[in-house]
């Protein structure tokens, strides 16, 4: 099995303070990674440091064969990752075709299958399509947000805290959707709901304090209560 | 009734032109968030080149072609050496825009001559007619007519094509449209040139309508763009459109009754929307 | 006061200013004595000047409103009455408050917003008074500007001289003494960052005014030696010429460090000078304002610690990083 994407003793700065000390993963092709950790671990900026928002100070990032740690985000985006933030990135102004046409960077017949899958994903979308994204509620600016990573043809996406702040119902609703998709494509996704994270993932990794201490298959992890206790403070 | 329709007039013209300076100013600072102190200078650029083209072929539509095409070099050359460097410093970005308003005032005199020049309106827009008792001045018209039409050709883009869409998303979120694969960079240049051109195409425009052109006007007028910008809201293209107006129209009402006072009224106006609405008329950012 | 505790640095100053003192006695030229009166007024104006931009981060546009305030308030009074120490006194008094309730308004109004509006507003009231000093011409003259007699013990360039050193001297201390206070401690605070000094419970809007206030007396103090020493005035003082000559002396000599814009005050001041004695060479230096601004954009990119700060950053770790970080 092939990684799609590979991180190598990755470091990064936020002005002056070093928040990536040494983060190190692998992601495998069609499966769901999962970046575990406490609030402050550093699992946000991991994700923007692949997308090239933050720059790496060391160490490299690989996907597809390719280091892409010293891209610019629009190539290291035009490369195959969608992104997915953490406030979801909604243009508010736009409505929700349109912050879907934002995304679309041709409008080819692959683009537009993919646009009417993720359409059949996401109903509410097609409903509201004329709709400002910022009237929208928090679960459909979250669909709303995955859909537009997943309308080019991304091999990879990056979702940070998809639950964050929705409603446990939405929030199953909102997983089931990544499962889904997951028959698509490659997700990498940061989650603090282990409940939810454990369903969908296969393999997990957590973060504490910029490093990655531990990683193994997520079966494992759920029966091993210590290491829960011990990194993620659940019992 | 006669004066009162024709110092409307004069205010829409003199608003036009005003607009054509914000809507840059505007367009430039929602998008990358600099407001360009420079501006007034692309203005006089626009002016100075233009009448001299015009006045050497004596063509007038090709001086607003030359000045059109000052302001997109112009445009091009100061976000790439001045703007892009200092990229992300709002302080130094603050600070070297006035640097470059300055340098640009002067060479103005080194390139043209430090004296003022006198443009008059071209045959076809010379002269005015009657509409029952009221005289109509072309040229005011011309210039009102321009500025609709840039007004509805901007709008148009904004609404209507892609770079258009690119440039309203980049307005509210730089990073998520850098995320989507789209390099802001240039979105940013062609703003910047296009926010350029408008300016230099409203110094040309201004220079008929005021009769002569001199170096400092480009500050003058930048300082009634500026106060349009607050009022309308930073960002905000519909917003600079609306206080064009207001402030053209202030402007050449209190010219006529209280001359002295008209920049202070417009200051006036500005300070009353600083305290009571201080993201201005049209909020664009939450 | 236990002198041991006195800095290194301080008794550096005090033997330069010392030094200075005794300067109109080696040159009796009435021209030189001039020019470094002049370097020392603009260095009480870009002292005042880098109080806001280095030390608080707050970009004015429009310093030269209260250069001008100052130098129109000293001359209208003492023209309107006896030139006497006493009309003096009252066009000072006049000056200050003027200068304070100005700078008051415009802190209050944009201070709370994004830096861009205070700079807009500040070079927007500038572009007004300049108006109202062409246009208000029974009182000042208009563009003509006019000339005014001294009270008699200040016609003597020594005594001028001195009193404007003197000024250099106690503005010097005292602001130096002001940015080491707590207050300006929390200044600095606010300009490495806002947000986190507010969520410290400071109220950082009344701070920012308090700076705004003390910046804009200082600059109209400088105005009205400014007057004193030319004893003529025109709508020259409120030209954006003169806000650019106080951030020129600010960026080059290094702003954050109150020293730097004194060495700036020099080499602009000099500068000056010289580019207009070359101006019967070339008439490219009559256009001095093009090199002035080049020189001050490329020191925005290229030298944003400017000397002071880049001599400072050789010898110590407290560097003015804040101001022009990414």
């Amino acid at each position: 099995m092939s990684n799609l994407l590979e991180l190598q003793q990755v470091e990064a700065y936020i002005q002056q303070y070093h928040i990536l000390h040494d983060i190190s993963f692998e992601v495998p092709k069609g499966e769901v990674t999962v970046l575990l950790g406490r609030n402050g671990a550093g699992k946000t900026t991991t994700l923007r440091t692949i997308m090239g928002l933050n720059q790496a100070s060391g160490g490299s990032i690989i996907y597809n064969d390719k280091e892409i740690g010293q891209l610019k985000t629009h190539s290291i985006a035009q490369n195959g990752i969608g992104y997915v933030p953490e406030d979801q990135g909604i243009f508010d102004n736009l409505t929700v075709g349109e912050n879907l046409k934002v995304a679309m960077k041709k409008e080819d017949e692959e683009t537009t299958t993919r646009m009417e899958w993720v359409l059949g994903l996401f109903p509410d979308l097609q409903k509201f399509w004329k709709k400002p994204g910022g009237q929208l509620s928090g679960g459909q600016k979250q669909m709303l947000a995955i859909a537009r990573a997943y309308v080019n043809e991304n091999e990879l996406l990056l979702i940070d805290e998809p639950s964050k702040g929705l409603a446990p119902i939405i929030v199953e609703k909102v997983m089931e959707s990544i499962q889904q998709m997951k028959e698509q494509t490659t997700i990498l996704l940061v989650e603090q709901n282990f409940l939810m994270a454990s369903k969908i993932g296969d393999r997990f990794y957590i973060i504490d304090d910029g490093q990655t201490i531990h990683n193994g298959q997520m079966d494992e992890l759920k029966n091993d209560k210590a290491l829960m206790k011990k990194y993620l403070g659940i019992a | 009734m006669d004066l009162i329709v024709s110092l409307a007039i004069n205010g829409l013209a003199t608003g036009m032109l005003i607009f054509l300076l914000a809507a840059g100013l505007t367009l430039i600072f929602g998008l990358m968030d600099v407001l360009n102190f420079a501006h007034g200078g692309l203005f006089v650029w626009g002016a100075f080149s233009g009448v001299w083209v015009y006045n050497l072929t004596g063509n007038f539509m090709l001086g607003i072609a030359a000045a059109i095409v000052t302001g997109l070099i112009l445009g091009a050359i100061t976000e790439f050496l001045i703007i892009r460097p200092v990229y992300g410093n709002h302080i130094q970005q603050i600070l070297i825009t006035l640097g470059l308003m300055l340098v640009l005032g002067e060479l103005i005199k080194v390139v043209f001559g430090p004296e003022q020049k006198s443009a008059v309106p071209p045959a076809f827009l010379d002269g005015s007619f009657m509409l029952g008792d009221i005289i109509l001045i072309k040229y005011r018209l011309f210039i009102i007519a321009v500025g609709i039409f840039i007004f509805a050709l901007t709008t148009f883009i904004l609404k209507r094509t892609r770079i258009g869409l690119i440039v309203r998303a980049g307005v509210m979120n730089k990073e998520m449209v850098q995320s989507l694969g789209i390099n802001i960079q240039f979105v940013f240049m062609a703003v910047f040139m296009v926010g350029a051109a408008m300016a230099a195409l409203s110094g040309m425009l201004m220079a008929p309508y005021s009769g002569v052109i001199y170096a400092e006007m480009g500050l003058e007028f930048a300082i009634l763009a500026f106060i349009v910008v607050v009022i309308g809201g930073m960002g905000s293209f519909k917003g600079s459109l609306f206080a064009a107006i207001l402030v053209g129209l202030t402007q050449a009402f209190m010219a006529y009754y209280v001359p002295a006072l008209s920049l202070a009224v417009n200051m006036l106006l500005m300070t009353a929307v600083l305290i009571f609405r201080p993201e201005g008329l049209f909020k664009v950012k939450g | 006061m236990n002198l041991r505790h006195i800095e290194r640095s301080t008794w550096i100053y005090i033997a330069f200013a010392l030094l200075l003192f005794i300067v109109p006695f080696l040159f009796t030229g009435r021209s030189m004595l001039f020019m470094i009166m002049q370097v020392f007024i603009f260095g009480i104006f870009a002292m005042s000047y880098d109080l806001l931009l280095g030390y608080t981060g707050i970009i004015s546009f429009g310093h030269a409103m209260f250069f001008g305030i100052g130098a129109y308030s000293a001359a209208i009074v003492m023209d309107l009455n006896d030139s006497t120490l006493l009309s003096l006194a009252a066009g000072v008094l006049v000056a200050v408050i003027i200068a304070a309730i100005v700078s008051f308004i415009a802190g209050i109004l944009t201070l709370r917003l994004k830096s861009h509006f205070y700079a807009m507003l500040t070079l927007a009231l500038a572009g007004l008074f300049l108006v109202a000093a062409e246009k208000w011409t029974s009182l000042t003259g208009g563009g003509e500007g006019f000339t005014f007699r001294l009270p008699e013990f200040l016609r003597d360039s020594g005594t001028m001289y001195m009193i404007c050193l003197i000024s250099l001297v106690v503005f010097f201390f005292g602001l130096r003494r002001f940015t080491k206070s707590p207050l300006g401690k929390v200044l600095v605070a606010i300009r490495e960052n806002e947000n986190r000094t507010e969520s410290l419970g400071f109220q950082v809007l009344h701070y920012k005014v308090i700076v705004s206030v003390i910046a804009g007396v200082i600059a109209s103090f400088a105005g009205v030696l400014y007057v004193l020493s030319l004893r003529f005035i025109d709508t020259s003082v409120f030209a954006v010429d003169v806000t650019l000559d106080a951030l020129l002396m600010t960026i080059i000599g290094g702003v954050g460090t109150l020293i730097g814009p004194l060495i700036g005050a020099g080499l602009v001041e000099f500068a000056h000078h010289w580019l207009s004695d070359l101006a019967d060479v070339h008439w490219i230096f009559e256009r001095w304002i093009i090199l002035y601004g080049i020189v001050y954009i490329l020191a925005v990119i290229f030298f944003p610690l400017g000397i002071a700060g880049t001599i400072q950053s050789k010898f110590s770790n407290r560097v003015t990083k804040g101001l022009f970080k990414k």
